[in-house]
């Protein structure tokens, strides 16, 4: 059951919302935390005693933690034995390496789309942040048990540390004017999912369908394009869906995504790119590595480093590796020639090429075929167009445009420049329609099926979810 | 109260109302048990087993539950289609959607199967008679260009050639690709279907005819009847889209000629029925396509009043049950095995080697469909 299903959207969510409303205050988190597992459940039991186990052994690992802090050694036992243990679980479920533990365990397909590569960071977050110091463990094992395996934070999860998440739960207050703007957001995100990923991604197939060298120059670009906006929509709208979901239950996500594509430099795209994932990178990978080396040249390489990591997060093969690779390298090297900058659309075009260059490695299903794809986005199938270039214009140009135009700050910094409030009235009375609207719209759109698949899984098995 | 709050509220409001009107509408609605529009059977409530749950396929279940109960469903699906239609590409479901007619946007994708070749061979290897194969294209290999470039890296008259390339060299392929290309300006396809109407058909009878020995009868020999002008077919099916215009079913019958003495079905469990060649009984049902040789069945027996002691073991799919009404103008008696609705060997219907002529006629489709020989040879 993801979120972008009917069961979900007019079974699930209705119920879910209606039981949690009206349970007394104190009962609030047991209610969210019986609807979690039976969200858990309906994906597959064995999904549910994976999480359970999962949330068990950090729980104790984190208490004792903070526990035998004054004796020696224990504690870096501790946390050392779990960070192995999430590492395992990463290791088990997007590569090939642990395959035996994994036909034992009998692990369904249902299991995959769902972001255990999310549950691992937060983990590790959480017991190295205690080992830090910077939070007491927590005895509570139903918030624990939130912070885990929340539902609205399930399958696309904003990395939180713990402590900004027990501040959310602390304080949260549903109003009915929150949930409808929770709900504005649920219907943003299914809109990007179902709308825009999808149509993204068919045009993206169309283009994948021909051999590679018969594919002309400016298709090779049209499907790169396609499948960076249908990539990035397809995380955005899952990302928004759960945030629009943890708004009606009270709690205030943040954004995973800030308008990364189309930015100024590649620095302004993986500051808002993944915001959280990238952060939690840096703060318990690349800080740590920093503190042991000073030295400038020492820094740069752990950056590099660092992002090979973020893109093996991604893709755990070469193709990965290359992806984080050349975002590194671009970010250490764009401090040297950003003087030269003239224009912001230069800065923007430059920014575009390189992403797309990331998109082709992060697409193909492997190294050589990445390669023959970069050979052919340079000219190398001496074809600049064809007659699917027309096709493509045809049918999808004005999509291209709209989806793209939606991808940047554009309308958000019109409504915030402009300070008029005959505009803001105007947009608050029109909103409640149109996500009522699309509501229609995506329903309609996914009444065939009943569902709107993560598409990208469908290129390659590891891919963004396993 | 700022306009911002008023405006959440209202959306709160809204929306909810809409979710939870979708499910109590869903939940409290009738559930039928077989859709007429898409001819298909609908999922039931899924049976609550541990092994189910354990392995996620009880969630799956569950959501294709509340897909095909869905309140309004074939409306839905129907606006999903005009959606579709007017906006991007013109596909549904892998059906290209065009107000001439709905195609098999999947036409690429199909592969030939080798194993189904083999059997052919195989069969052919054993038999002591006379063996012809006529692959019919499908309305997409007749209006392949329709269709966008792109989907067309496969095209059905290399799947036929292929097809015909590898069958031993004994048996005689006739070729209906090119003459149903050249006549594609008249009404031989359906615009919601896959397969011929009866002109098409009359014209892939016309071709085969004379390669199997016997001179056609002409076309203005039969009385043509209209049976219905509202058939929808299997593309129809897949996507529900309206902006087509229903198909006409017809029944050609030749005056003066001979006709049908007895038609004998046999099940699969040894059980024996007579039927009727056309029965329009079949319009009320979701699959008015029935109505060419009722029920499908393994094997029918068809004997007419020709009296020239010619027999023909007719081998076919779907795509031929249109065709027969031509046939019996020829054969005394004519035997038609459906290979896909076979649960035991041939022989135990027939003994093939009593008919001096076999005919295979499949729409190149169902070359695809791996098993589907299986059962043919001893």
């Amino acid at each position: 059951m993801t979120y972008s299903s009917l069961l979900f959207i007019y079974g699930f969510l209705p119920v879910s919302l209606v039981i949690y409303w009206i349970t007394p205050s104190k009962l609030k988190n047991i209610s969210l935390l019986i609807l979690s597992i039976v969200f858990c459940t309906v994906n597959s039991l064995r999904f549910l005693e994976f999480m359970v186990i999962c949330t068990l052994i950090n729980y104790l690992d984190g208490i004792l933690i903070d526990r035998l802090r004054s004796r020696k050694i224990i504690p870096e036992i501790m946390l050392f034995t779990g960070i192995t243990f999430n590492v395992i679980v990463f290791f088990m479920f997007r590569t090939d390496f642990l395959d035996i533990f994994k036909d034992r365990l009998k692990i369904p397909d249902t299991f995959f789309p769902v972001g255990v590569s999310f549950v691992t960071l937060t983990a590790i977050s959480y017991i190295t942040d205690i080992y830090r110091k910077c939070i007491r463990a927590e005895t509570d094992i139903i918030k624990f048990s939130l912070y885990m395996m929340m539902f609205p934070a399930i399958i696309m999860r904003p990395v939180i540390r713990y402590n900004t998440f027990r501040r959310m739960l602390n304080d949260r207050k549903i109003t009915v004017s929150e949930a409808g703007t929770g709900l504005k957001i649920f219907v943003k995100g299914l809109t990007e999912k179902v709308i825009a990923g999808d149509t993204m991604y068919m045009l993206y197939t169309a283009v994948r369908s021909v051999d590679i060298w018969e594919m002309s120059a400016l298709n090779a670009w049209l499907g790169m394009t396609a499948y960076m906006l249908s990539l990035y929509f397809t995380l955005s709208g899952m990302a928004d869906m759960g945030k629009g979901i943890g708004y009606c239950f009270g709690f205030r996500f943040p954004n995973c995504f800030n308008y990364p594509v189309f930015s100024n430099s590649i620095k302004d795209f993986y500051y808002n790119w993944n915001i959280q994932v990238v952060y939690w990178f840096r703060r318990y990978i690349a800080r740590p590595l920093y503190e042991i080396c000073g030295s400038r040249i020492y820094r740069k390489i752990i950056f590099i480093a660092v992002w090979c990591c973020i893109g093996m997060w991604y893709r755990f093969d070469i193709n990965g590796l290359i992806f984080g690779g050349i975002i590194g390298l671009t970010v250490i090297s764009e401090r040297y020639i950003r003087k030269f900058r003239l224009l912001k659309i230069t800065g923007i075009i430059y920014t575009y090429v390189i992403t797309i260059i990331c998109m082709v490695f992060l697409s193909g299903e492997n190294i050589n075929y990445s390669v023959n794809y970069l050979l052919v986005l340079l000219g190398g199938s001496k074809m600049f167009a064809d007659s699917m270039t027309l096709y493509i214009f045809k049918y999808y140009i004005v999509f291209l445009l709209i989806f793209i135009y939606c991808t940047t700050s554009l309308f958000r910094n019109m409504i915030m420049r402009s300070g008029n409030d005959y505009i803001i009235k105007a947009i608050a009375v029109i909103s409640p329609v149109v996500t009522i609207l699309m509501l229609i719209l995506c329903t309609a759109l996914i009444s065939y099926t009943g569902s709107s698949e993560f598409y990208l899984t469908g290129l390659q098995e590891r891919s963004f979810f396993p | 109260m700022k306009i911002s709050e008023i405006s959440g509220k209202i959306t709160a409001f809204m929306t909810l109302t809409a979710l939870i009107a979708g499910f109590i509408l869903t939940v409290t609605g009738k559930k039928d048990d077989f859709s007429l529009n898409e001819n298909r059977k609908l999922v039931s409530f899924p049976e609550f087993s541990l092994t189910a749950l354990t392995d996620g396929t009880y969630g799956k279940q569950l959501n294709q539950y509340i897909t095909d109960h869905f309140f309004g469903r074939e409306k839905w699906v129907s606006v999903q289609a005009d959606i579709n239609s007017y906006m991007g590409e013109k596909i549904m479901n892998g059906v290209y959607m065009d107000s001439k007619g709905l195609l098999d946007a999947e036409v690429s994708s199909r592969k030939i199967s080798r194993k189904n070749i083999e059997a052919v061979n195989k069969f052919f290897g054993n038999y002591i008679g006379t063996a012809y194969f006529t692959a019919v294209p499908t309305t997409s290999g007749i209006y392949g260009d329709r269709l966008p470039e792109y989907l067309m890296t496969n095209p059905e008259k290399n799947q036929i050639d292929f097809l015909y390339d590898n069958l031993t060299d004994g048996i005689r392929t006739i070729d209906t690709y090119n003459i149903l290309r050249m006549l594609n300006d008249n009404y031989i396809c359906y615009r919601n279907d896959t397969r011929l109407t009866s002109y098409g058909a009359y014209y892939v009878y016309k071709t085969v005819i004379q390669k199997l020995g016997f001179r056609p009868s002409s076309y203005d020999k039969y009385t043509i009847k209209h049976i219905t002008s509202d058939f929808r077919g299997n593309l129809y099916n897949r996507c529900l889209y309206n902006g087509t215009e229903p198909d006409i079913l017809d029944i050609y019958t030749y005056s003066g000629g001979a006709e049908v003495t007895s038609c004998t079905a046999y099940c699969n469990n040894g059980m024996t029925y007579r039927k009727t060649l056309n029965d329009e009984k079949f319009l009320e049902s979701g699959d008015m396509y029935r109505m060419y040789l009722g029920n499908e069945e393994p094997f029918i027996r068809i004997k007419t009043s020709v009296n020239n002691e010619k027999k023909l073991l007719l081998i076919k799919d779907s795509y031929a049950d249109c065709f027969i009404q031509f046939l019996i103008q020829h054969y005394s008696e004519i035997a038609v095995v459906s290979p896909e609705h076979m649960e035991k060997p041939l022989s135990s219907f027939i003994n093939p080697d009593n008919y001096e002529q076999t005919l295979f006629l499949f729409g190149i489709d169902s070359m695809g469909n791996e098993n589907l020989f299986d059962l043919i040879n001893r």
